[in-house]
């Protein structure tokens, strides 16, 4: 179980918003998710640390150049609102 | 003969090859089955009669390739969190309930290059996550054979719509179990390939150090022609091997049993239904009777694998989902003064249940103070299963398991 505290610290961190009845959901479900993993603390790793999951063969550095997307009109549609071909936020200035 | 949309892959291609149908007759058929069996078993989340009859006639407009293209009108179903130009793409999150595709994803891309035709788009758990498609924003997916069983998941809706002959394969994505585990639900062949054979461009990322795209079908020679077609190096995903793709399908029909060595992991049966003991053994009998050999090999560190798994999985999650954030793409909510109640709100309300309990996992593992302890600890016990698999194929060429310790109860 986690403290109400400790879930809105981690909500606040992760960008989320949560009711009331969510954060008392998280504590609970949370918590006990976490007990569980505390079974990986015993274990001998002699400092493993190497995770080769990605193929030997495949590209390690390619080229770092720029493309363009051939289709920006498409891109932008998906945004929620737009102005002058930019994605639109609230101001982070105060105006006199 | 039977309906055209109960076809699989190897059918499909000789009857067009002979001219027997074509490709607008396979098309009607399999949307007509949509139409009666879509209501109940939401299977599909998005269906368009008008781009599948408008690319069917293309097809039939080249008849020639026939017998050429390897999946010369074959319908498939694509899994709602792949990119399909045009096409809707939800990942089944309320998030993405908008958005339309800019461009297709590779995998999609070569399929249609050799001839498939996309039929529509398939219900999946939000964002991946989840093991009953239960976890969509857009209800549930029901298993065709029971339809007061689950389908399993992530990918449910991609095995429901198979398994219901609307289409005779489809694609979905596998992160920790989510190809194989509907497939086996819906009585399927579903393969997850190794990691780095299947570009993952143009999929909504869940965790990438795990994420892959693979096939569903009827058998599993038509899994593995679609695999040969997806497989491969692809420029846009970095990740992929540069190995040469052998012809799958036709490797099939090479294979002797009696070169074969199968492992079995004690282990592994622990606690285990009995129904599903009986059939795990009787398969094992079967594959004895057809020359393989069956030893037993020994994964002792695979048991903290669910562990080690949401742990990986969350913080890789946290990391890729941060880009809901309600100004790019997808939702964004109502009321909000300034661009942090923007975001956090937008999230807040855009995702469900067990993405949030994800997206939360991973911030607190890799957060200052339990970096070392648990995601750290994690990627160091990943190498050490890796380990334990490394010295199990030194005495088989491939293990055997069940996929559940017990059938579904309805």
């Amino acid at each position: 179980m986690l403290t109400k505290e400790e879930v809105l610290k981690i909500a606040r961190l992760a960008r989320l918003e949560l009711t009331d009845a969510e954060v008392a959901f998280y504590q609970n479900r949370l918590g006990r998710v976490l007990d569980y993993m505390t079974e990986l603390k015993g274990i001998e790793t002699h400092g493993a640390t190497s995770v080769r999951h990605v193929p030997l063969d495949s590209e390690k550095f390619r080229k770092d150049e720029a493309v363009n997307f051939p289709d920006k009109e498409a891109l932008l549609k998906n945004a929620p609102a737009l102005e002058e071909g930019g994605f639109l936020l609230p101001a982070i200035m105060e105006t006199e | 003969m039977s309906n055209l949309n109960e076809l699989d892959i190897q059918s499909l291609l000789s009857g067009y090859e002979k001219k027997q149908f074509t490709v607008t007759q396979v098309a009607e058929s399999c949307l007509k089955t949509i139409a009666e069996k879509n209501p109940k078993l939401n299977a599909l989340l998005e269906v368009s009669s008008e781009k599948v009859m408008a690319r069917a006639k293309e097809l039939d407009g080249q008849s020639s390739s026939a017998g050429k293209l390897k999946l010369y009108g074959v319908p498939v179903a694509i899994k709602d969190n792949f990119l399909v130009k045009g096409w809707q793409c939800t990942a089944g999150s309320k998030i993405l309930e908008e958005y339309r595709s800019p461009y297709t994803a590779t995998s999609v891309k070569r399929l249609e290059e050799a001839g498939a035709l996309i039929i529509g788009k398939a219900n999946c758990d939000e964002f991946a996550m989840g093991s009953s498609n239960e976890t969509s924003a857009y209800g549930p997916c029901r298993n065709p054979w029971d339809l007061e069983r689950v389908p399993g998941g992530s990918s449910g809706g991609s095995a429901a719509a198979v398994a219901a002959s609307m289409c005779p394969a489809s694609l979905g994505t596998d992160t920790g179990g989510s190809i194989r585990q509907p497939a086996s639900l819906c009585g399927l062949v579903g393969v997850k390939p190794s990691y780095g054979r299947v570009s993952r461009y143009g999929i909504v990322s869940y965790a990438s150090s795990l994420d892959q795209v693979g096939p569903f079908s009827q058998t599993v020679w038509d899994s593995a022609r679609l695999l040969e077609v997806m497989s491969g190096f692809d420029p846009h995903d970095a990740t992929t091997s540069k190995a040469a793709v052998p012809d799958f399908a036709q490797s099939l029909r090479e294979t002797d049993l009696s070169q074969v060595t199968l492992g079995v992991a004690p282990s592994w049966l622990e606690g285990v239904d009995s129904d599903v003991k009986k059939a795990f053994d009787s398969s094992i009998e079967a594959l004895k009777k057809s020359g393989a050999k069956v030893v037993e090999v020994d994964l002792p560190r695979t048991r903290y694998s669910l562990s080690v798994y949401y742990l990986i999985a969350p913080s890789e999650a946290s990391s890729n989902l941060a880009r809901y954030d309600g100004v790019h793409y997808g939702f964004r909510a109502k009321d909000f003064t300034d661009s942090e109640t923007l975001y956090n709100r937008s999230r807040g309300q855009g995702f469900g249940k067990e993405v949030k309990l994800r997206i939360m996992l991973g911030t607190y593992a890799l957060s200052a103070g339990y970096y070392d302890a648990f995601y750290l600890k994690a990627t160091q016990v990943r190498r050490l299963i890796q380990q334990d698999f490394e010295d199990a194929f030194k005495k088989c060429d491939a293990i055997l398991t069940q996929l559940l310790l017990q059938p579904l109860s309805s």
